[in-house]
């Protein structure tokens, strides 16, 4: 178990470097240039000059790319171009709130996405199994900001129940936490539950029909014994994996969930610092989401070596 | 296209099914045309789907012609927000527009985004994928870090990513887009093109002298060509929710193109005056991606990819009437009367009977055979005796007595008390049988836990010493091992352990040898006869193989299609067989003797339930076979010192075998063939 976390934390490296080159050199051909934004009118070419030896990149690009490089690695992400707030420290601040939304999320969507592809695999063929088939087909169609919108219409908008704008204040407390970021999980929550719906029910479909079921029940175990011990856990691997792939996408819907609910989070200054061509908040955008990704999918990887001991020599 | 819009890095629909089972199955591209569009013209939700496809694109192209207002005009301030009406059929925007025409203008964005992002991602993936897949080596090695690398970046951030590059704008953000996707096309054609590379003709094609790009464009593109339309047209799905997602953010359509997405933005800003604006672009998006990936479901069907989950869950035996003076043994541990067993025929809405009439009687301490071929019966008949009838089958008795306890009308939980605990269950495949996911230890201390309210510790030392008495070597240390861990034979002995917890009276070992090596079934047969006569429980053994039981049973019941057509003691029944079939399984044993050829076998095999004919159901593959054979159902009766289910039992002189040298020919060469017999 242990030597799989090294391997998997070893095999992380080259890939957060990758990604990182790759972004770097890719911002490189961005064609907005950040003095036009910093300048205003005065575009006299000593201004200019002055701006982007301000901005460090009047140096070669492999300089700046080593120089951004070699902080990145020690967690320092550089500064905004056009505030000079320091990108590592308005990101984590940032980057808590958009990751509490994700965790929420994805709370939501396991256990309604899990109780219901059970519930439809022990009723195969009936209705109960037609419902749940019927609506995470219908589910996975819906996009999640239009859930995300209707929902704040409803929900915050007329009847006032959650608040439709985020106030600092009102996050400082746990409950006045959850009751801001409830809305926003529920609506990435419930549409990525139809996809863990779906991939449970038909997991689960195959596993209950697997010889070691029949022997569980002829042991004269329980039935709730045999689904939640016996069935789920061998059912869990697909759903584990969907689940990886399921942390990505919530991370994306984010975006959206923060621009509708107006929340300070990573998504909204991403999208932002893309916008106005922030190099450096956007590079850092990137490695931060990108590395939650991996290190989530390190855990995940465990998680199968405990789900299959097969795996657990590999 | 789940959660977020754009999060389609994931495989769509990934492995379904059972864990293990590959879904990379499409490299059988073998399923011709003609065949592949009957199926998918049976697939009527797909067929919709694709009609209704059709018919937004025909709306797409007439759109100038089918409206009244311009999507993009406001005719006047005053009409924001107007509801649905006469003049504007599904309302106004905030600023008077006509939702009506800018959804059927909005048509044109959607089609001409999937149809960008899909044919970027086509473009880049294809080749990519098939130049690393033919060349392998560190150009695959290099690239496919790169690639899992790039996939590891969430979808909407690389997507955003790139724009910031290429500059928003609709056709730009769906070139982003279908970069994005292009690192799927690129690992489903790689993955496509290994699986195809393993297959001969490949290797046959090199030796005929075919070119890298001829073989890559001839021989391996069609075989790639199934999963591909399948994952183009789920992506066209995915890239409409990733235009409407862009757009939205103003990544993608401008202000003044009526896209989906803009229109969505453009109502949630005046979302706190009206919220119907944002439903009719919503429900849009909905159906159409709904469409794509019915579409595309549909067609993965067609092409034959995943059959369908059958049902799960098992049944009780429910009471039937007893025929006239079948009334249960008292003497009898196991008396089973009028047991029968329909199952709904596949395709059909009607049932089959798969077992009818059986009875049967196990003596205490007594080791009865129940033998036939496949498709016999045989192993539901002896599942029904635990409750455990595999659903959709609907089992019936008039008694089945455990030691003059009625089981038929016990409910499920009322049942869990004889399972594991009266009878023993030892099935065919061990390595199936037990759960990969815990240790063994665990597995054989369930039952005593639970029947036997031991604790922890308690359990896991009779555990240790079950294992011992089933002959496993070192049980301290194998008591902590997986099943994977161990080799066959060693993996039934666990499952043997495990029947044998609560000391049952009765054990069923259903094929308990066929999955395993030749030279280990004689062990394990030997193992299973030991503890029947050692602590004299009873023992239901379940076979195809004749041979198996000869040194073991003291009486058989030999099955065929639903029917026990003989039974008596086992010198008898092998000696003087009354029912061809029995002679023709006897002539079946693998013997000692010089021989030459191949075995004697019946021909054919157990047709299935439908086919079977009225009178006696063995009469289509019986040599003996006369024109009074099929005239009327067939009695079991007493013929010599057996039962039997042939009309013709007097008349037929059958040759047996005398079952001690039988026994002693069989030892020498394990016992029996290492044929695999299906669950009956």
């Amino acid at each position: 178990m242990f030597r799989l976390l090294i391997t998997r934390l070893a095999a992380a490296i080259p890939l957060m470097f990758i990604v990182a080159t790759l972004v770097f050199f890719m911002m490189q051909l961005n064609p907005v240039d950040p003095t036009a934004t910093l300048l205003g009118d005065d575009t006299s070419p000593e201004a200019v000059a002055a701006a982007r030896a301000d901005l460090g990149i009047d140096r070669p690009v492999l300089t700046q790319y080593t120089s951004w490089l070699g902080a990145a690695v020690t967690g320092d992400l550089g500064v905004s171009w056009f505030n000079g707030e320091e990108v590592t420290t308005l990101l984590t601040r940032r980057a808590k709130v958009t990751f509490s939304i994700v965790f929420g999320s994805l709370l939501i969507a396991i256990s309604l996405g899990v109780a219901m592809g059970v519930t439809a695999a022990l009723k195969a063929g009936r209705w109960q199994d037609r419902t749940v088939t019927v609506v995470s087909s219908l589910g996975i169609a819906v996009p999640n900001f239009w859930v995300a919108i209707i929902l704040a219409a409803i929900f915050a908008v007329r009847l006032r129940w959650f608040p439709a704008i985020w106030t600092n204040s009102r996050t400082e407390t746990p409950w006045g936490w959850i009751h801001t970021i409830i809305l926003p999980c529920i609506a990435l929550g419930t549409a990525s539950s139809a996809a863990i719906a779906r991939q449970t029910r038909s997991a689960m479909i195959g596993v209950l029909q697997q010889d070691y079921i029949r022997t569980a029940l002829a042991k004269g175990l329980p039935v709730r014994r045999v689904i939640y011990k016996h069935a789920l856990r061998n059912a869990a691997i697909p759903v584990v994996t969907l689940i990886g792939f399921q942390i990505s996408a919530l991370i994306g819907g984010t975006i959206f969930v923060e621009f509708i609910f107006n929340i300070p989070g990573l998504g909204t200054i991403g999208v932002e610092s893309v916008q106005r061509a922030n190099v450096p908040i956007t590079l850092g955008f990137v490695m931060i989401t990108t590395l939650v990704v991996v290190v989530a999918n390190i855990f995940l990887d465990m998680s199968y070596a405990w789900l299959n001991p097969k795996v657990r020599r590999a | 296209m789940n959660a977020a819009p754009i999060d389609s890095l994931e495989p769509v629909d990934a492995p379904t099914g059972t864990p293990g089972a590959e879904s990379s199955n499409t490299a059988s591209g073998g399923a011709g045309g003609s065949r592949f569009w009957a199926r998918f013209r049976r697939n009527k939700l797909a067929l919709a789907a694709g009609g209704f496809l059709l018919l937004e694109l025909f709306l797409l192209l007439v759109a100038p012609l089918i409206t009244t207002h311009d999507p993009n005009q406001a005719t006047s301030f005053a009409d924001g927000l107007v509801g649905p009406g006469t003049e504007y059929w599904w309302g106004t925007d905030s600023v008077g527009r006509d939702i009506y025409a800018r959804i059927l203008f909005g048509t044109r964005f959607a089609f001409t985004a999937g149809a960008v992002a899909v044919l970027t991602a086509l473009g880049i993936g294809i080749p990519l994928g098939l130049t690393i897949g033919f060349f392998r080596g560190w150009i695959d090695r290099v690239i496919m870090r790169v690639v899992e690398s790039v996939v590891a970046i969430p979808a909407v951030v690389l997507a955003i990513t790139i724009i910031a590059v290429v500059g928003p704008g609709l056709i730009r953000a769906m070139f982003a887009i279908g970069i994005v996707y292009s690192m799927i096309i690129t690992r489903l054609t790689r993955a496509e093109v290994f699986a195809a590379r393993e297959e001969l003709y490949v290797d046959g094609a090199r030796a005929a002298g075919a070119g890298n790009s001829r073989i890559m464009f001839r021989h391996i593109l069609p075989n790639v060509a199934p999963a591909l339309i399948v994952q183009t047209t789920l992506l066209f799905a995915t890239s409409v929710l990733a235009e409407a997602a862009l757009s939205f953010l103003g990544l993608g359509a401008t202000t003044s193109e009526a896209s989906w997405g803009r229109m969505l933005r453009s109502a949630q800003e005046s979302i706190d005056q009206s919220i119907w604006p944002a439903f009719p672009p919503g429900i849009a998006i909905f159906v159409t991606v709904v469409a794509f990936n019915v579409l595309g479901d549909g067609l993965r069907d067609a092409f034959g990819r995943e059959a369908r989950g059958g049902r799960v869950g098992v049944g009780d035996v429910e009471k039937a009437k007893a025929t006239e003076g079948n009334e249960p043994n008292p003497d009898s541990l196991v008396s089973v009367r009028d047991l029968s067993i329909r199952f709904p025929r596949p395709g059909t809405t009607e049932d089959v009977s798969v077992v009818s009439g059986v009875n049967l009687d196990i003596a205490r301490g007594e080791v009865m055979a129940l033998v036939g071929e496949s498709g016999s019966g045989k192993s539901i008949s002896a599942l029904s005796l635990l409750g455990l009838v595999p659903d959709p089958g609907r089992a019936t008795a008039s008694s089945i007595t455990l030691d003059g306890r009625e089981l038929v009308g016990l409910d499920f939980d009322q049942l869990r008390e004889i399972r594991g605990k009266e009878i023993g269950l030892i099935s065919q495949e061990p390595s199936a049988a037990l759960n990969p996911a815990y240790t063994v230890g665990r597995q054989i201390a369930e039952p005593l836990q639970y029947h036997l309210g031991m604790s922890k510790s308690e359990a896991r030392e009779r555990s240790i010493e079950l294992m011992t008495r089933v002959g496993i070597p070192t049980p301290e240390t194998r008591i902590d091992s997986f099943p994977h861990q161990f080799s066959g034979g060693m993996a039934q002995r666990v499952v043997i352990a495990m029947a044998l917890t609560c000391n049952p009276k009765l054990i069923i070992a259903d094929e308990p040898t066929t999955a395993l090596d030749v030279t280990v079934q004689g062990q394990v047969l030997d193992l299973i006869g030991d503890l029947a006569r050692d602590l004299g429980v009873s023992v239901l053994l379940i076979t195809h193989d004749l041979g198996v039981v000869a040194d073991l049973a003291t009486k058989v019941a030999v099955m065929y299609a639903g029917e026990i057509v003989e039974t008596g003691k086992l010198t008898e029944v092998f000696h003087h067989p009354q029912h061809p079939y029995t002679e023709g399984l006897i002539r079946a044993i693998p013997r000692n003797e010089s021989r030459v050829g191949d075995l004697p076998t019946i021909d054919g095999v157990v047709p299935p339930p439908w086919e079977w004919p009225d009178g006696c159901h063995f009469a289509p593959r019986c040599p003996y076979v006369a024109p009074g054979c099929l005239e009327d159902d067939v009695e079991l009766r007493p013929v010599a010192a057996s039962l039997t289910r042939c009309v013709q039992a007097e008349e037929l002189t059958l040759i047996g075998v005398n079952p001690a040298e039988l026994a002693e020919s069989t030892a020498t060469i394990g016992a029996g063939p290492g044929s695999k017999d299906g669950a009956s």
